[in-house]
């Protein structure tokens, strides 16, 4: 199941390694194959050949112990990351340390993936999940929502920064999403990494901002709080994990523990929590990041970068209003583009590019100097952080019915069509009480290609 | 049946992987390790190689494939690219590299419409290409569907199906269902490697040659049969007992009916319908074919098969020996 949970973009690129020893494995193992009589030709007989599964080469069992005793791959460091992110890692925490203050930040397209496959509303979603960690001992629950003003203001100045002096690094590349930077970074390198934003993602930015504001607001030492994610994907416990989310002032991650929708479930059903009798009490909201709020932004299910960025490019940079982003579908529905024109001059062209085989044509075409979007959201997940690997998974139903449904309830969420970070008091306060002149600590990051990993094996025919 | 040697084509410096005939019949295209793809035609009663590409690729070229039209080939190679080289002024040249695949690319076909290109490698996925203008390709699908190393991708002779074979002992087929691609059908069977696979000229069955020394034949059922099976491919015979060594490639020809298969036990072998069997072998669920020829083809492994297109009984093989050979095979009615 592990493996699963990952976007597709990881699981293709060398990264798949995370989880499964790769074919190459050099431990030694034997396999018994089995030896097919002598003869001449076998007729068919029906029920060998059927769609039966037949009896195969029995799966070698290679475990952590082996692979961290042996220098064959590098990839047992990032295997134990994973299992040092997980409800177990949690539950351990919870037990052991009673004095810590552990705070639980869930995203929307988690809480969403819970209301549609229980069949109850966004808001009760939350609330119940809410319900949840709090009876295993988890201080405050948190929506991550709220963040995400922050990554969106940021990307927005850092994208009209670029489009006024260094177009050369357009189109500007949104790197919210962790399966397609880790895949620019082992992949492609230097060819790419200049056109990504450098802006956090909303879980950094939450988790930014529980570690140096949450917890000298309520007076706790950074070592005694704990800062748990919910997210859609396994990709982001590796993002959760990188060297430069670790804060130097509090000597902790800014996020410690990333668990996600599927985790969540296997949870409840071990400790027999049947999720639709959980509570649903909605309780009075402390402050913006509350799940009452239900904070929701414009356009995609990712987070409406692809929206904001457009509008408001528009608005600042043209002075016009567009009252609602038309993006038009193009080779496929994972890629959509919409533009802004003046007589029959392009002036503006921004895209959507979802799913792994998109992401390829974007590459290419950046390397070959023929791509002419100035900025593209993207997402590794075919549909984008709705449709995110560890996103609940159905019972009956097919699915995509149930993303069908996440998607509508994610649009439902979004009050009357979704809000924007603009002249919002409470951003406008957080920037002032908070960031101040620190936006570029707190809420950028940067990236560096990975040297690709090159296996002493020899090839294979 | 009798066969005759009528060529032996040589000009590789290093073990052949790969030979393909154009549409027409009339050139054959041959590719290996030593990075360079020769193109050979028949002058004069003589097989002779008129060009050379090199400088595609910088390591082995595993497979080459042609375009219908004959105007486009494609190279794929153990570099992790694709070169599709272009007819300008009659002159091949390599009018783009496709990047993408992780690493080693084991196969690259041109569907017989011309209008997809598929690509599979070591890194386990399938890619499917679809041509924009005449240098441009854009990727339209990634498949994941195999666990392991994917050998060989071929194209149903007559619909957007594609298969694909597989180190994981399986052989997946799909198809476009709109949006996207998806695979339909996982064929089991193999106890190892499936190394090549062929269709038959109606694409209603394919053959596949695997490491476990044996050729299986698979029967294709659409949806709605009379026989009441679930859609899928299904196992009709294997013929086991000849190879003494994994198969590396076989080839159905589609004018003839016969099966060869390359062998690394260097031998080039051909398979026909038993003439015993009194069933008619296009409808017949278990069609009994028989070993009607097996050579000495090559002093090593024999890397690939190939039936020329237009000409019955003429066939190519390449071999470890860095030659390639044609051959002609006489009285193919009566197999033995
Ligand atoms: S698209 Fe969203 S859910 Fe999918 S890997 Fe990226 S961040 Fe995770």
């Amino acid at each position: 199941m592990a493996a699963a949970g990952f976007s597709s973009a990881l699981k293709i690129s060398d990264l798949n390694d995370f989880i499964t020893p790769s074919q190459e494995c050099i431990k030694p193992v034997t396999v018994e194959k089995q030896k097919k009589g002598l003869g001449s030709i076998r007729i068919g007989d029906d029920t060998d050949d059927l769609t039966l599964e037949t009896p195969k080469i029995q799966r070698v069992q290679i475990t952590l112990n082996d692979c961290l005793a042996c220098s064959g791959c590098i990839t047992s460091a990032e295997s134990v990351l994973i299992t040092q992110q997980s409800t177990d890692e949690l539950l351990r925490i919870l037990s052991e340390s009673a004095d810590r203050h552990i705070v639980v930040s869930i995203a929307p397209q988690a809480r969403a993936s819970f209301a549609a496959k229980y069949n109850v509303s966004y808001r009760s979603a939350g609330y119940r999940l809410r319900s949840f960690l709090k009876k295993l001992g988890v201080k405050e629950v948190l929506d991550t929502s709220f963040a995400r003003n922050f990554t969106l203001i940021e990307t927005k100045r850092e994208f009209l920064k670029r489009y006024k002096e260094d177009r050369s690094r357009l189109p500007m590349l949104s790197s919210a999403c962790p399966g397609f930077v880790c895949y620019i970074e082992k992949t492609h390198g230097e060819a790419i990494l200049p056109f990504l934003s450098h802006v956090r993602s909303p879980q950094q930015v939450m988790g930014s901002f529980v570690k140096t504001f949450l917890g000298s607001k309520l007076s706790i030492a950074p070592d005694k709080l704990y800062h748990v994610t919910v997210m859609p994907c396994f990709d982001k416990k590796l993002e959760a994990s990188r060297d430069d989310f670790f804060n130097e002032v509090t000597q902790s991650k800014d996020v410690d523990c990333v668990i996600t929708p599927v985790e969540l479930e296997e949870l409840m059903l071990k400790q027999n929590v049947v999720f639709t009798d959980l509570e649903d009490t909605e309780e009075s909201p402390s402050g913006q990041f509350a799940l009452e709020h239900c904070y929701q932004h414009k356009g995609s299910g990712s987070g409406g970068f692809g929206e904001y960025v457009f509008t408001s490019a528009v608005r600042e940079l043209f002075g016009e209003e567009v009252p609602f982003c038309d993006f038009k579908t193009l080779r496929n529905k994972d890629f959509t583009e919409v533009m802004f024109t003046r007589g029959d001059q392009v002036l503006l062209r921004v895209a959507i590019c979802n799913g792994f085989r998109n992401i390829q044509n974007i590459v290419q075409r950046i390397k070959r100097g023929t791509c002419n979007y100035d900025f593209i959201e993207v997402m590794a997940c075919p549909s984008g952080c709705l449709n995110g690997g560890a996103q609940l998974r159905p019972n009956e139903e097919s699915p995509k019915e149930l993303l069908d449904r996440v998607v509508e309830l994610f649009k439902e969420s979004q009050q009357s069509g979704g809000r924007s970070p603009d002249s919002d008091s409470a951003v406008d306060e957080l920037y002032r009480d908070w960031i101040a002149d620190r936006a570029e600590r707190l809420l950028h990051t940067k990236y560096k290609a990975v040297a690709k990993s090159t296996s002493g094996f020899t090839v294979k025919w | 049946m009798r066969v005759e040697q009528v060529a032996s084509l040589e000009g590789h410096s290093d073990p052949v992987w790969c030979c393909a005939w154009s549409s027409d019949g009339n050139t054959l295209a041959t590719c290996g390790t030593d990075k360079s793809i020769r193109l050979w035609t028949e002058q004069d009663h003589e097989w002779v190689c008129g060009t050379i590409l090199s400088d595609g690729h910088s390591r082995t070229i595993r497979r080459v494939s042609w375009s219908p039209c004959g105007n486009m080939l494609a190279s794929c190679s153990f570099d992790g690219t694709v070169c599709v080289w272009t007819k300008k002024d009659g002159e091949f040249e390599c009018s783009v590299t496709l990047e993408g695949h992780e690493n080693e690319v084991k196969s690259a076909e041109f569907s017989p419409s011309g209008r997809y290109l598929a690509t599979c490698s070591r890194d386990k996925t399938v890619w499917i290409w679809e041509q924009g203008g005449t240098d441009d390709f854009e990727c339209v699908s990634v498949q994941s569907c195999h666990t392991q190393d994917v050998k060989c991708v071929r194209w149903h002779p007559n619909e957007d199906i594609l298969a694909s074979a597989s180190y994981d002992n399986s052989i997946n087929f799909y198809k476009d269902e709109g949006d996207d691609w998806a695979c339909d059908f996982t064929a089991t069977g193999h106890d190892s490697t499936v190394w090549s696979i062929a269709f038959d000229r109606e694409g209603d069955k394919l053959v596949s040659g695997s490491d476990d020394q044996t050729l299986r034949m698979w029967k294709r059922y659409h949806a709605g049969n009379q026989a009441g099976i679930s859609p899928s491919w299904k196992c009709i015979s294997t013929i086991q007992g000849y190879h003494t060594r994994p198969v590396y490639d076989v080839s159905w020809c589609h004018l003839t009916g016969l099966i060869a298969s390359g062998c690394g036990d260097n031998k080039l072998r051909i398979f026909a319908p038993d003439p015993e069997q009194q069933v008619d072998c296009h409808t017949a669920d278990a069609p009994n074919f028989i070993q009607a020829a097996s050579l000495d083809a090559h002093r090593q492994d024999v890397n690939c098969v190939k039936w020329n297109p237009t000409r019955a009984g003429i066939l190519a093989s390449a071999g470890d020996d860095e030659v390639v050979k044609l051959w002609k095979v006489f009285d193919y009615e009566i197999p033995i």
